[in-house]
């Protein structure tokens, strides 16, 4: 059975990717002081995940460093070495590493093979400096529980274990030489068989007189030799502790694979198969059956029935069990059928895993979106038909049809939830920008988000990341002051940085915000002079502001290695351009800096409510919409023989004429025919009047300036149910075209 | 692509000829790249958009993207514009964008070697001759070969953001 391995490449890639991130935040939400055992314990998995495949998928490099990482990480979380602040950062730096080196293996640049020694170093360092103490009594906890027996007195006493391997090329002597240092470490070692010097890559056999073999020495094992190359068993038991058994023996097919690289080593600690009673033969064989499965299908499950026939000591049985507490999606089966040296590594497991969610190429949504859009349409032609036939439609088609309609429009609602994304995809890696900026240039500085769950394109999503980055590396680097000079000024020493996101008028709207010492308009005219720029004091803020979106331009007195090479800013506004959006600054001299990224939702959905001008159907996002009323006659007042207001409820509210903006034909003219829609747009509020109001509904927000531009008044277009486009009023720009028009007629 | 391979072969000896898709407006018949068509399809009544010029006749939807909408025979003066169940858009892919154009017919799809077309003589028509590649002769009708591309992307289209 050849299994063609690099057709799982990309499964690895973004699985490891995935268990980076998820390491990466559980880092950073660690506190150091006394970390949470269920965060260690997770932060362990993925760094054991990671080593796990990209040891299967012979990517040594990572997994080399990530067994580093993971014996690092395995002594904190047994409380053998207190974790401290500069261990979270090497993890966090090996988590880069890492993510260079996989960017590597997908064809990226070459990953720094100086840096990779150097992390590793410095975790061995890490390692090594807190002079572990292994301790006999700690056992994991998880595997307690999966233990129905008492610990046996004679647990303490030495044992002997037979280690047997033949190790690789690549490590056969140095490999090997330290590994068997280490077990000199751990106990008497005896050397049973070894190969020629001249031919190191051979049989070695040893034996190991220790009260419990510690894990490492399997992790260690599966380093020097391919994983069914090796194995390790409790000698006086008459077969080994069922965990690393394969490879050598025929019958070790299935029922000690999910267990693999998990490495529990404690079952034989507990279970003396000489001393202690066996287990009832009926919950073995049972818990054989349940591993199998879980030990997912590279074959029929006839080991179920096998397992039983070679009737299996109590140490299989236990083995299977505790490692089964506690499954790791991550074990990598290797069948004894497999070629020798190529442990097979089917990816099941993960499928099979707890958090059930599938990858799926971004194109094949948007088709699906597109086809889903198309049956809605042809539903609703259909609907029509019917309505045309009056009478004559049968009921029982009109029922279905109506049925039909339903039906649609909730999987067109589904199916255009798939691309949206929270954008908290993009801030959650935001803390760990802040915290290692503010740590390089000595600030204290807190990030606070809002609007986490504002939903935006997956596209968006990605585009939008850089752009944000380097506007908060700039506040931080520029905005926010050192704690002295704020301690000087009265501020609270700690500055703040604030992203905030949220859904405007059709658009996306991200703020960065600081409460830092603002810009220094003065410091960017003169720069702006020196730089041969067009500039006189008359500028006004904005205009001044905006300057420092000009190519080279930096006002840092002190180029930083974070900011101030005038490269950034430039590069933040074409990016924002690029996405057909805008960006924006507002400052106060020692209050902060705003800069609000304007982007546009290129499949946001908006709920928004229909309305009639003469014969065309515009959206009106429902944000806006405070109420409706139909004036009666007389409401509707002059000013100056020129502006008209319409009084509700105490208020004088200025009236937009829709029509009378877009110039519309054949709509209605007389006030008290249509109907008053009263808007709040920047905190005023306005009566738009127009037709008639049509309808409700959650509408797709389609680009009008993909294929056509912007279109002043209007911010996108949708598709309506009968396939018809309609426009979506932007609504905060109709307001202000309604007051010029007043102003030009004045 | 294989028969572009095949002219690439034969033009060793002879400049490669290229396909064309001819339509009239008014009198006049016009031939563009037939690369540059995505389609054709009948004329449906597109949305309006406000403030837009008259030859924009207003926006569709193409199978879920707004494509706008241009009439030619407006943008270029024709006395009579009827839209009949007849009336053809030629969706037009220009600078990886999409956009229809109203025309009254579509005739033919022709081939024509660059020695056939022939440069047009300038002068100030309605039609800026900056958008003309020049004039063919197909069976003695005078066929308008247009750049269709230069001509949808010029500012008086006012199809793109200006500015940008």
């Amino acid at each position: 059975m050849s299994i063609d391995m690099s057709q799982f490449h990309q499964v690895f890639f973004e699985e490891s990717a995935e268990h980076l991130a998820e390491m990466e935040s559980l880092l950073l939400g660690l506190d150091v002081a006394a970390p949470e055992a269920e965060d260690l314990n997770a932060i362990f998995r993925a760094a054991h995940s990671i080593k796990g495949s990209s040891g299967t998928f012979g990517f040594s490099d990572l997994a080399e460093l990530t067994h580093i990482l993971e014996n690092l990480l395995d002594k904190i979380r047994k409380n053998e070495i207190p974790l401290r602040p500069e261990m979270v950062d090497a993890f966090l730096e090996t988590g880069d590493l890492l993510k260079r080196m996989l960017e590597a293996h997908q064809g990226g640049a070459p990953a720094d093979p100086d840096a990779m020694a150097a992390m590793s170093l410095r975790l061995q360092q890490l390692t090594d400096g807190a002079a572990p103490v292994p301790e006999p009594e700690t056992v994991p906890p998880m595997a307690a529980p999966a233990v129905p027996l008492t610990v046996p007195a004679a647990a303490r006493e030495d044992r002997a274990y037979r280690i047997e391997f033949i190790p690789t090329a690549a490590s056969a002597k140095e490999g090997v030489a330290r590994f068997i240092e280490d077990l000199r470490q751990l106990g008497r070692l005896k050397t049973l068989a070894s190969p020629p010097a001249d031919a190191p890559v051979g049989f070695w056999s040893l034996r190991l007189f220790v009260p419990v073999l510690p894990e490492s020495v399997g992790e260690q094992l599966d380093f020097i030799a391919e994983s069914d190359a090796w194995r390790v068993e409790e000698e006086g038991s008459c077969r080994s502790d069922g965990e690393e058994v394969f490879g050598f023996f025929a019958d070790a097919s299935g029922l000690s694979d999910d267990v693999r690289g998990y490495g529990f080593f404690d079952p034989p600690v507990f279970f003396d198969p000489l001393s202690d009673p066996l287990p009832d033969p009926l919950p073995e064989a049972a818990s054989i059956g349940q591993a199998v499965e879980e030990a997912y299908g590279f074959f029929e499950p006839l080991p179920e029935a096998k397992a039983p026939a070679p009737p299996p000591p109590a140490p299989v049985a236990a083995a299977v069990q505790a490692p089964a507490a506690a499954v790791l999606p991550s074990a990598a089966p290797a069948p004894a059928q497999a070629a020798p040296g190529k442990p097979a590594a089917p990816k099941a497991g993960v499928a099979a895993g707890g958090d059930s969610s599938i990858r799926v190429s971004v194109e094949k949504v948007d088709q699906l979106i597109n086809l889903v859009g198309e049956l809605v349409i042809t539903q609703a032609m259909l609907l029509q038909t019917v309505a045309q036939m009056q009478e004559a439609a049968p009921e029982r088609l009109v029922n279905g049809l109506t049925q039909l309609e339903r039906n649609s429009r909730d999987l067109q609602e589904a199916v255009m939830s798939i691309r949206m994304l929270p954008i908290s995809f993009v801030f959650s890696r935001f803390p760990r920008v802040v915290r290692d900026l503010s740590a390089k240039l000595g600030k204290q500085v807190e990030l606070k988000t809002l609007g986490d769950t504002t939903e935006l394109d997956k596209g968006l999503i990605e585009r939008i990341a850089d752009p944000l980055t380097h506007l908060i590396r700039n506040s931080l680097d520029h905005g926010i002051e050192s704690p002295g000079e704020r301690a000087a000024l009265g501020k609270n020493p700690c500055g703040t940085i604030t992203l905030k996101a949220s859904h405007q008028g059709g658009n996306v709207v991200i703020e960065v915000g600081d409460d830092g010492a603002g810009l220094n308009r003065e410091k960017i005219l003169a720069k702006a002079r020196d730089r041969g720029l067009q500039v006189s004091g008359q500028m006004t803020d904005q205009e001044v502001f905006a300057l420092i979106f000009e190519a080279g331009f930096s006002t840092a007195e002190q180029v930083t290695d974070v900011s101030g090479r005038g490269v950034g800013m430039d590069v933040v506004r074409r990016n924002i351009q690029a996405l057909g959006g805008r960006i924006e600054i507002e400052s106060m001299p020692g209050i902060g800096t705003r800069m609000t990224v304007r982007l546009p939702l290129t499949l946001a959905i908006l709920d928004g409510m229909s309305v009639a001008v003469g014969e065309q159907t515009y959206i009106l996002p429902l944000s806006y919409v405070m109420e409706s009323l139909q004036p009666a006659p007389g409401d509707i007042k002059t000013l100056a023989n020129q502006g008209r207001v319409i009084q509700v409820r105490g208020e004088y509210l200025p009236v937009v004429v829709l029509h009378e903006i877009f110039g519309i034909p054949k709509a209605v003219t007389r006030f008290t025919q249509g109907i008053m829609v009263v808007l709040e747009a920047d905190g005023a509020l306005a009566a738009l009047f127009v037709d008639a109001l049509v309808g409700q509904h959650q509408v797709v927000i389609k680009s009008l300036e993909a294929n056509y531009r912007r279109v002043p008044g209007i911010s996108g277009a949708t598709i309506m149910g009968d396939g018809h486009v309609a426009l979506i009023l932007d609504v905060p720009a109709i307001v202000a075209m309604g007051k010029q028009q007043l102003q030009k007629a004045a | 692509m294989e028969k572009m391979q095949g002219f690439s072969q034969r033009s060793e000896e002879e400049p490669a000829s290229s396909e064309f898709l001819t339509f009239t407006l008014g009198q006049e018949e016009y031939a563009i790249d037939i690369l540059r068509v995505q389609e054709i399809r009948g004329y449906e009544k597109p949305t309006s958009i406000a403030n837009a010029p008259p030859f924009i006749k207003g926006v569709i939807n193409l199978r879920g993207i707004i494509v706008p909408i241009v009439d030619l025979r407006i943008k270029f003066h024709l006395p009579e514009v009827e839209y009949t169940p007849f009336t053809v858009v030629i969706i037009l892919n220009v600078a990886s964008r999409v956009v229809g154009i109203v025309v009254d017919s579509v005739s033919d799809v022709i081939r024509l070697k660059p020695a056939e077309i022939r440069p047009a003589p300038d002068f100030s028509a309605s039609f800026d001759t900056r958008y003309i590649l020049g004039l063919a002769t197909l069976e003695g009708r005078m066929l308008i070969v247009t750049d269709i591309e230069q001509l949808m992307l010029s500012p008086e289209m006012d199809l793109l953001d200006t500015g940008n």
